[in-house]
């Protein structure tokens, strides 16, 4: 079927059978690599994109869902070779080894403070929890977000 | 790890889906939030030979309060309860149980009403639907019916809804001065509950009770009402005696989270925390 999806603002047209999920469209389709596979049972949450500005599990959407929906990926934080405030905030914090998961902990608190919220301690980790990361242990993690909101404190959700 | 093809229908009506699902004869599955359809095609559990996806039909979500319910669409999203005024102010039970469905990436997706149709025995939403007492709306080729809560669960992922009827709103009553507390066990931060319990009452201004009620999921190949008080004083007798009758219903399985014996073990355990819980914010 012929699909129309807008990804970090752009138009693409593609013709794919509803099964296909948005994850795959993403990555195979579109080439944007940027969103990973894990578990593809929305546990891991590897995948997350934004749906309308909100995260949701790539791996959980068919690909004919998202058509006249705005979708957000990582790509977009920086499209030149200038890190974004939060994954600057990741570099300084060390949150951060190997990087798979990094995508759905960038996005969901982006989301997060686009919802005018900056949450920070238990709070920020409830917020975060939807997105697994086997390497740091989740500390620097969340210092690297609480530092981003400490330096936007104040500034208008973005 | 992908779906086995299907037909993908995007009904735009209520009426349309329906039909839909009569056309398949029960060989096809609705596609609402998608957080429980998804993994189990994925994972090809469910081959169906048609998603019905009613993501498009306008006028499926929403929360309002009106002539004594709180009425709220199949498709109102697990996010929108959790960011209702009207649900945090006249349903502080169901607020408080949304913010224990899987995580912020699942509350954005996942819908009250497939929650219900789901009917995971340890899930949150079918809990409160129960505990709250809830009318289930369900549209079928007939029209519309009305399910009370308390018969909408039969068994494991089992409801008294007919492949061709679909879930389309869900009453609350508004019971003014009504307090409610829910307890869980569970392994992990988002996790699916080992045991839930509910309890809800309306408390005077002296120490008594009237309409207490506890629930539990988990515990039961279904959530069930554990124990009905029309008055009590919620005195450690009456506790104690609630926990037997909750442990007596109770019906546990073995999993890979808990087994039966030790989900036993906890229903008196749960049901004097969750008691003391409620005495508690009635005192607050």
């Amino acid at each position: 079927m012929n699909v129309r999806l807008t990804v970090n603002g752009g138009d693409h047209r593609l013709d794919v059978e509803p099964r296909r999920l948005l994850v795959d469209v993403l990555r195979h389709d579109l080439g944007l690599h940027g969103t990973h596979v894990g578990c593809e049972q929305g546990v891991c949450g590897m995948c997350t994109v934004l749906f309308d500005g909100e995260p949701v599990k790539s791996c959980l959407m068919l690909a004919p869902q998202a058509e006249g929906h705005e979708i957000t990926t990582v790509e977009s934080l920086a499209p030149g070779d200038e890190l974004h405030p939060l994954q600057e905030a990741f570099r300084q914090e060390h949150g951060l080894q190997c990087g798979y998961c990094t995508p759905g902990f960038l996005l969901t608190a982006l989301a997060a403070e686009r919802r005018g919220q900056r949450p920070e301690g238990e709070e920020l980790r409830a917020e975060l929890a939807g997105t697994l990361c086997r390497c740091t242990g989740y500390q620097m993690i969340v210092a690297a977000v609480e530092r981003y909101f400490r330096e936007r404190a104040g500034a208008p959700p973005p | 790890m992908k779906p086995a093809p299907f037909e993908y229908v995007v009904p735009r009506s209520p009426d349309e889906a329906v039909a839909t699902l009569g056309r398949y004869e029960g060989d096809a599955r609705i596609l609402a939030g998608g957080q429980s359809l998804v993994p189990m095609l994925n994972m090809r559990l469910l081959r169906p030979a048609a998603i019905v996806d009613v993501n498009r039909i306008e006028g499926l979500g929403g929360v309002r309060a009106e002539g004594g319910e709180v009425r709220i669409g199949a498709l109102a999203r697990y996010a929108d309860l959790e960011f209702s005024p009207v649900v945090a102010e006249r349903l502080p039970l169901l607020a408080e149980a949304v913010a224990y469905v899987g995580d912020r990436q699942v509350r954005n997706r996942g819908t009250l009403g497939g929650s219900l149709a789901q009917a995971d025995p340890s899930g949150e939403m079918p809990l409160v639907a129960l505990a709250l007492e809830a009318s289930v709306s369900v549209l079928g080729p007939g029209g519309d019916r009305v399910v009370p809560a308390g018969e909408l669960f039969l068994g494991p992922y089992q409801t008294s809804l007919e492949p061709d009827e679909m879930i389309t709103e869900v009453a609350f009553p508004d019971v003014p001065g009504r307090v409610g507390a829910l307890v869980e066990h569970v392994r992990r931060h988002g996790d699916f509950a080992v045991l839930a319990v509910a309890a809800s009452g309306v408390p005077d201004g002296e120490g008594s009770w009237s309409s207490a009620r506890v629930t539990l999921a988990g515990v039961g190949p279904h959530p069930f009402v554990g124990a009905e008080l029309s008055e009590t004083a919620l005195q450690p007798d009456d506790v104690e005696a609630v926990g037997r009758a909750c442990g007596a219903a109770a019906d546990p399985a073995s999993d890979v989270r808990a087994s039966a014996e030790y989900r036993r073990h906890l229903v008196p355990i749960y049901v004097d925390r969750v008691l003391a819980e409620l005495r508690r914010r009635r005192a607050a």
